[in-house]
């Protein structure tokens, strides 16, 4: 997946409405970003990549470049 | 013998707590928000001198009303608030209930996927000449493990009790079941104090858990995140193994009742196995999640609204705290 199409559907995934998001943003500052976003995120990734997060590593995830590491980065181009 | 479900009835406490309480507890919740993605609205809540049992009781008399109570023959209880280590709870509510003493009552300890497993109790009773009209009760007060300040369980679960009467039957109305069991997934939905390895502390530590929720080890824990993943993981693969147990297909059900987990699991789920939307029962707006009471609750609005009607085949999956899950096809 384009990094690109990645930060769209994240932020439809948390109904961003005016923030744009950049790989740099972290998501814990999110205003939106809150338990039920993790679902929303599992869901998305599950979706989309085929892959699977753990809770757990939720708990590691800053950045949205965090977040993409831990699906791993082959997943993007 | 064949078995089938002649009634089921529930009861929930009149305690309710709303989205708007909720949110003047946690400011930074919107109750709008809560309901569009959860689908819960209200979730009813048991008084601190109310008991899982008290809810069963009520359940089991509603049920009972315009039944012979002397045709019961054995009493089933499935819950996970139980009123005493021992005696059975099942024990009290048959000498409450003024049923046969020359009756087997017992607890059994499951959560989510616990009516499932009750219907595949009974139904072996019935089959083995054991039993002939079964008292199949859920009753789950979880929110007295509850921390106040835990956001999170506070919003998604609610208290609640349903009571189903199962008789044998000329004709099979219970198909056959698929079972499942994953133990590495204890810690995930877990009570870890007040058991008989740790023992209630009175000093426990408030954690916060960084997501707004504050908890100690003598509350109800569950990681959401990993409880989500498992659903992903397990609940596809025991339909299929259901479906086929039974020679049939997802296109020859007739409706589909998940455990109502939350609106967005179960809709989530629904997409990913792809399920019509017409044939899929996702409602929770007044009860929140009740544990083993879900699928008994929503089975009774079906009938109760001809959502189903006789002859249907209507495909029941729980899945949750164990790990537990179970499927089976009903016929109603």
């Amino acid at each position: 997946m384009k990094t690109n199409k990645f930060l769209c559907e994240l932020s439809e995934t948390l109904e961003l409405e005016e923030i744009e998001l950049n790989v740099n943003t972290n998501l814990k500052d999110l205003e939106e970003y809150d338990s039920l976003s993790v679902l929303s995120i599992i869901a998305m990734i599950d979706e989309q990549l085929g892959k699977r997060l753990s809770g757990n590593d939720f708990n590691s995830i800053t950045t949205i470049k965090s977040l993409m590491e831990l699906i791993g980065m082959d997943s993007f181009e | 013998m064949k078995s089938r479900i002649k009634k089921s009835e529930y009861y929930l406490p009149e305690k309710i707590l709303t989205n708007q309480e909720l949110e003047k507890i946690f400011p930074e919740w919107d109750a709008e928000k809560i309901e569009k993605k959860v689908g819960i609205r209200e979730r009813h809540l048991v008084n601190e001198n109310e008991t899982a049992l008290d809810l069963a009781f009520e359940a089991s008399k509603k049920v009972l009303k315009n039944y012979d109570k002397n045709k019961i023959d054995f009493l089933l209880l499935c819950t996970q608030s139980t009123e005493y280590y021992l005696p059975s709870g099942a024990c009290i509510l048959q000498d409450k209930l003024g049923l046969r003493t020359n009756i087997g009552a017992f607890d059994y300890n499951l959560g989510c996927s616990g009516f499932i497993y009750g219907l595949a109790i009974s139904k072996s009773f019935i089959k083995s000449g054991i039993a002939n009209n079964v008292l199949l009760i859920t009753a789950s007060t979880y929110t007295k493990h509850i921390h106040p300040k835990d956001k999170s369980n506070k919003t998604m679960f609610g208290d609640g009790a349903t009571a189903t009467i199962i008789e044998s039957s000329d004709q099979e109305s219970i198909l056959e079941f698929s079972l499942g069991t994953d133990g590495r997934g204890y810690k995930n939905l877990i009570i870890l104090n007040g058991g008989l390895k740790n023992r209630y502390d009175v000093n426990a530590k408030e954690i916060d858990d960084g997501s707004g929720s504050i908890r100690t080890a003598n509350n109800l824990f569950m990681n959401g995140p990993e409880i989500f993943n498992f659903t992903i993981e397990a609940v596809p693969i025991v339909i299929n193994q259901c479906l086929a147990k039974n020679h049939t297909t997802l296109e020859e059900i007739d409706y589909v009742i998940f455990h109502q987990a939350n609106k967005f699991i179960i809709e989530y789920l629904r997409k990913k196995i792809k399920i019509p939307k017409d044939k899929f029962y996702n409602y929770l707006l007044h009860t929140g999640n009740t544990v083993s009471a879900t699928i008994p609750i929503a089975l009774k609005d079906c009938v109760d609204n001809r959502i189903v009607k006789t002859g249907d085949r209507v495909l029941l999956v729980g899945y949750g705290v164990g790990y537990s899950w179970g499927a089976t096809i009903i016929i109603i």
